[in-house]
């Protein structure tokens, strides 16, 4: 299993749940977040004063999949979450031992 | 004779079999009450058998020879708490008491106490022990209250009887008499503590019914209190029937027995110590009619209507003895309480931070509508409860009432009083209690109460709309950095009321099951509307903020730095006011969904999406109509619609406005200023004068020349007028349309209407050259002292040449004073500068002033900028 932590633009969270939906991943956590990579932050003025925002807002999705699917779902986030600008995000894969459902003890990938 | 384990098994095979038993009888009847009285029932004969079992047992053993009796002197079996009221539920705690006449018995015992206490467990019932002498229970341990307070329950179970009795009848009434004002305030903060764990309201999608307030803890504290205070004053113990009065006490017993049959079906269900009403639980409890068997019910909805209407009238009384007698006992609460007395207006009085009906409004004052719009701005503005015979002169009142309701202008004056008082969530909470609130408003019956199920909101939707409205109320007095930020703007609207009429209408489409509930809250927004009589213009705003209250939510969804996603915001909202106000209701909207949903990640794109979108407006504003141009289509067939003859008429008159000027200006306006434009023929200055609200609007149609906007200015301030807000738009024809709103600091036209043509004279004298402002200006100066700053505000001034294809922006932040606008644009006008739009704000001692500039039909030059930077500084540094 591998879990797949994937940083979004916000304005994307719709486009990539429905994008994962299709190639058949039915849950995911999603975070709200803040950061930057190399697209840095943002000022605005307003009534003189200044404004800054260094860490942009993104969406922080984290899924855990069986290793077969890795690559489609990566497939899937980039494809919905490109512009091509700085700023689309990031995806990190990592590996997962064991899951389990806390309902019934179940373990294994047949709890994704 | 018997063996322990002999006994251990008999009791558990008992034990599970009458469990069955009641639990198979609850499935038939759902009756609670009779299923908490068999389970006492089955766990005092269990305790009494291991009683005689272990402890008699015990004694007897330890005297045998002896000419003892059966039962140990000077040591009892005591339940307490729920146990002792004999509520034992299927899966609350049993709450024993050991008690001892002394020290010797204690140590005799304790080896037997375990032991007993072991079976106990064993047989996995939930003890909650305490072993306390005699003494130890007439003092009160300030940190277990709770036990002092369960002893108000005691119940003799085993034991020394005499001993049970010198507890009962002697010991809790004396710790009561010492420690009343102890215990009562004590229980109060608990209470209060809990209360505000649950957002203080009964409310919630999915309420505890133990522990929520109006839940059955609230029952037992209304009692705990009501016996306190009068076990205090008899000093033996009173007679329950008496505690409460008989009209409470109705309400009282219906809400036990329903909601004693809620939480025992919880039990059940849960198989565990769960008191949450969760939805599946609240389908299933409407399908088996759970404590109202012979109701109609067709729908969890309803059930939980009256779920709440019980809890309500537990919360009810419950709060209002924590008002009264905590009152009674604390002389810094009734100094306090003193204070607020002295609120009382003619109508009312106030004793104990209760309001009461005077004397000469107690024989049906309350019939009179006004009276009783009166009672709840009344009670808006000071943050006082209704008295318990308030309450019901207001129920006596409505019938009545109900046949010719008030409505119109009338309704809606005391309303928008109302809704802008600091309280105004608490009235609200109280006229819908009351019923009130539906049958003033009855586009608001249908979300009384209503659980509307989703996975964010946590409270009922009526609740929803009232704490949003108590959001903002509460927005100046948080400490919250996000609170702070956004209180700022709510000091600066215009028209706070039609912004919480709009929170008290937003999700009023609710009601009605389907997928989009904006569609129906803009029907009942009009039908709401139209029962108020609101003025076209407010109709309009309210109107707007309802259908687009999901707006600004979806855009924070998105980039909020993008430019575009700005632009397509902001052109969406079209002018600042209607921006705040957005802004303040989406903060306040999503705030009430539940505590933890305004996160500050959400709060800052909020914020973000705000500011960019208000910059936006300002430094776009001299895009202009085109009348050939489709996005206006709509707007000029509207205009055209109201005024056939004008077509051609009308057009003339917008070619070449700024768009700006259609966003502001309602279609009466549009038409109004397009019929005073064809009047300049005539008379080459038209002007209108009339009273909006706190200020005064002056609407000034001329051609445009050089001084004009700063001559009015000035004049205007002669006459010692504080300008607040003025707008300046220019047409392709270059006849100009200003509007200046001021407030008239010396109340020159309100106390003599003369003064109004006057005053027209005076502009219209200015606008021709006949008359010289700058005398005028110095009359003004020797005739007025100067008054201090509150607040020192930094001068500002910033150029922008990228923001408009024609003109220069300038923003100009300064410290508001009079006839600065005047000094400004006279400046201005000084360095070849035409003002083609001017948009003056002023908020608290800061005025905001954006001018867009030309010179010579252009931009300004950097020499130009530089030179009226210079100059304005210069002014502007000068007092």
């Amino acid at each position: 299993m591998t879990k797949v932590e994937a940083i979004i633009q916000v304005s994307k969270l719709e486009a990539v749940k429905d994008a994962l939906h299709e190639v058949g991943v039915e849950g995911m956590t999603a975070f709200e977040a803040r950061g930057h990579g190399r697209q840095k932050g943002h000022t605005e003025f307003y009534r003189g004063r200044e404004y800054t925002v260094d860490l942009i807002p993104k969406v922080k999705l984290e899924i855990v999949v069986a290793d077969e699917m890795v690559e489609k779902v990566v497939q899937a986030i980039t494809a919905a979450a490109r512009t091509g600008k700085i700023g689309d995000g990031k995806i990190f894969l990592s590996r997962i031992d064991e899951a389990i459902r806390i309902r019934n003890d179940e373990r294994g990938e047949s709890v994704l | 004779m018997t063996t322990g384990a002999d006994v251990r098994s008999e009791l558990a095979d008992l034990y599970g079999r009458e469990s069955a038993a009641i639990e198979q009888e609850f499935s038939v009847t759902g009756e609670g009450r009779t299923a908490l009285a068999r389970r006492t029932a089955l766990v005092d004969s269990m305790v009494q058998r291991l009683w005689n079992e272990i402890i008699v047992g015990s004694h007897l053993g330890s005297h045998s020879g002896s000419n003892h009796s059966d039962n140990p002197n000077n040591f009892a079996l005591v339940a307490t708490g729920g146990f002792g009221r004999g509520w034992l539920f299927p899966h609350s705690d049993i709450d024993l008491l050991f008690l001892h006449a002394n020290d010797t018995s204690e140590n005799e015992f304790k080896d037997p106490i375990r032991r007993f206490s072991q079976e106990l467990w064993d047989l996995r019932l939930k003890l909650s022990p305490a072993t306390r002498n005699l003494a130890e229970c007439e003092r009160l341990d300030p940190n277990n209250v709770e036990f002092a307070i369960s002893l108000l329950d005691c119940r003799y179970l085993a034991g020394d009887h005499e001993l049970f009795t010198r507890l009962r009848e002697k010991a809790i009434p004396r710790l009561v008499g010492r420690e009343c004002q102890n215990l009562i305030q004590n229980l109060a903060e608990i209470t209060r503590a809990r209360h505000h764990k649950f957002g203080n309201t009964v409310f919630h999608l999915e309420p505890n019914v133990k522990d929520g307030p109006g839940g059955l803890r609230d029952y037992n504290v209304a009692n705990w209190l009501a016996l306190i205070s009068a076990m205090e004053k008899l000093k033996v113990w009173p007679d329950d029937k008496t505690l409460l009065p008989v009209s409470s006490q109705r309400a009282f017993d219906a809400a036990l027995d329903f909601q004693m049959s809620v939480r025992c079906f919880l039990h059940f269900r849960h198989g565990r110590h769960d008191n949450t009403l969760f939805w599946e639980a609240q389908d299933e409890a409407a399908a088996r009619k759970i404590g109202v068997s012979d109701a109609d019910i067709t729908s969890a909805a309803d059930w939980m209507r009256i779920y709440f209407g019980h809890v309500r009238s537990v919360h009810r009384v419950c709060n209002q003895l924590l008002e009264e007698i905590p009152a009674a006992w604390s002389s810094l609460y009734r100094q306090f309480q003193g204070w607020r007395s002295r609120v009382a207006s003619d109508d009312f009085s106030v004793v104990d931070g209760l309001i009461f009906l005077k004397q000469a409004q107690q024989s049906g004052g309350l019939r009179d509508p006004e009276m009783l719009l009166r009672l709840f701005h009344f009670m808006a503005e000071h943050g006082l409860k209704l008295s318990t015979t308030t309450e019901y002169k207001v129920e006596q009142a409505l019938p009545a009432l109900a046949a010719t309701p008030p409505r119109g202008a009338e309704l809606w004056l005391y309303l928008q009083e109302t809704l802008v008082q600091p309280n105004a969530a608490d009235a609200l909470r109280a006229m819908n209690a009351l019923r009130l609130l539906a049958l003033l408003l009855p586009e608001l019956k249908g979300i009384e109460a209503l659980v509307v199920r989703d996975f964010y909101h946590r409270y009922t939707v009526d609740e929803h709309s009232f704490l949003a409205i108590e959001n903002l109320h509460r927005l100046k007095e948080s400490k919250s950095e996000w609170d702070q930020r956004f209180a700022e703007l709510q000091s600066e609207l215009e028209q706070p009321e039609l912004l919480y009429l709009a929170l008290l209408l937003h999700d009023s489409g609710k009601a009605v099951p389907g997928e989009n509930h904006v569609e129906v809250s803009l029907q009942l927004t009009d039908s709401c509307a139209e029962r108020l009589d609101l003025d076209p213009v407010d109709r309009e705003m309210v109107r707007y903020l309802v259908a687009s209250h999901l707006e600004m939510s979806a855009a924070i969804r998105r980039d909020v730095f993008d430019p575009s996603n700005v632009k397509s915001f902001a052109e969406k909202v079209g002018v600042p006011e209607r921006l705040k106000m957005l802004c303040l209701m989406t903060y306040a909207d999503i705030k009430a969904v539940n505590p933890e949903a305004m996160t500050p990640w959400k709060a800052d794109n909020l914020w973000q999406l705000y500011i960019a979108a208000a910059n936006y407006l300002s430094r776009s504003a001299d895009e202009r109509v085109h009348t050939g141009n489709n996005d206006y289509g709509s707007s000029l067939a509207h205009l055209r619609s109201l005024a056939p003859v004008a077509g051609k008429k009308i057009n003339v008159f917008l070619e070449g406005l700024p768009q700006r000027y259609l966003r502001i200006h309602g279609a009466s306006d549009v038409l109004a200023h397009a019929e005073m434009a064809a009047r300049l023929r005539q008379d080459g200055v038209q002007l209108n004068l009339k009273q909006v609200r706190h200020w005064y609007e002056l609407t000034l149609i001329t051609t445009d020349r050089p001084f004009l906007f700063a001559s009015v200015s000035g004049a205007l301030a002669a006459w010692g007028m504080n300008i607040v807000k003025a707008n300046a738009f220019s047409n392709a024809a270059g006849m100009v349309v200003d509007t200046f709103y001021f407030t008239d600091r010396f109340r020159t036209l309100e106390m003599n209407l003369q003064e109004w043509e006057r005053l027209k004279k005076t502009i219209a004298a200015v606008v021709k050259g006949e008359a010289d402002v700058a005398r005028m200006m110095r009359d003004r100066l020797k005739s007025e002292k100067g008054s201090g700053t509150k607040v020192k505000i930094t001068t500002q001034i910033e150029f922008d040449d990228g923001c408009s294809a024609h003109s220069t922006l300038v923003q100009i932040l300064t410290q508001d004073r009079p006839r600065l606008l005047y000094r400004m644009c006279s400046l201005v006008s000084k360095h070849e500068c035409n003002i083609e739009i001017a948009l003056i704000e002023t908020e608290g001692q800061m005025a905001i002033d954006v001018l867009y500039l030309t010179s010579g039909g252009s931009k300004l030059s950097a020499d130009r900028q530089a030179a009226l930077g210079q100059a304005l500084r210069d002014e502007l540094a000068a007092q």
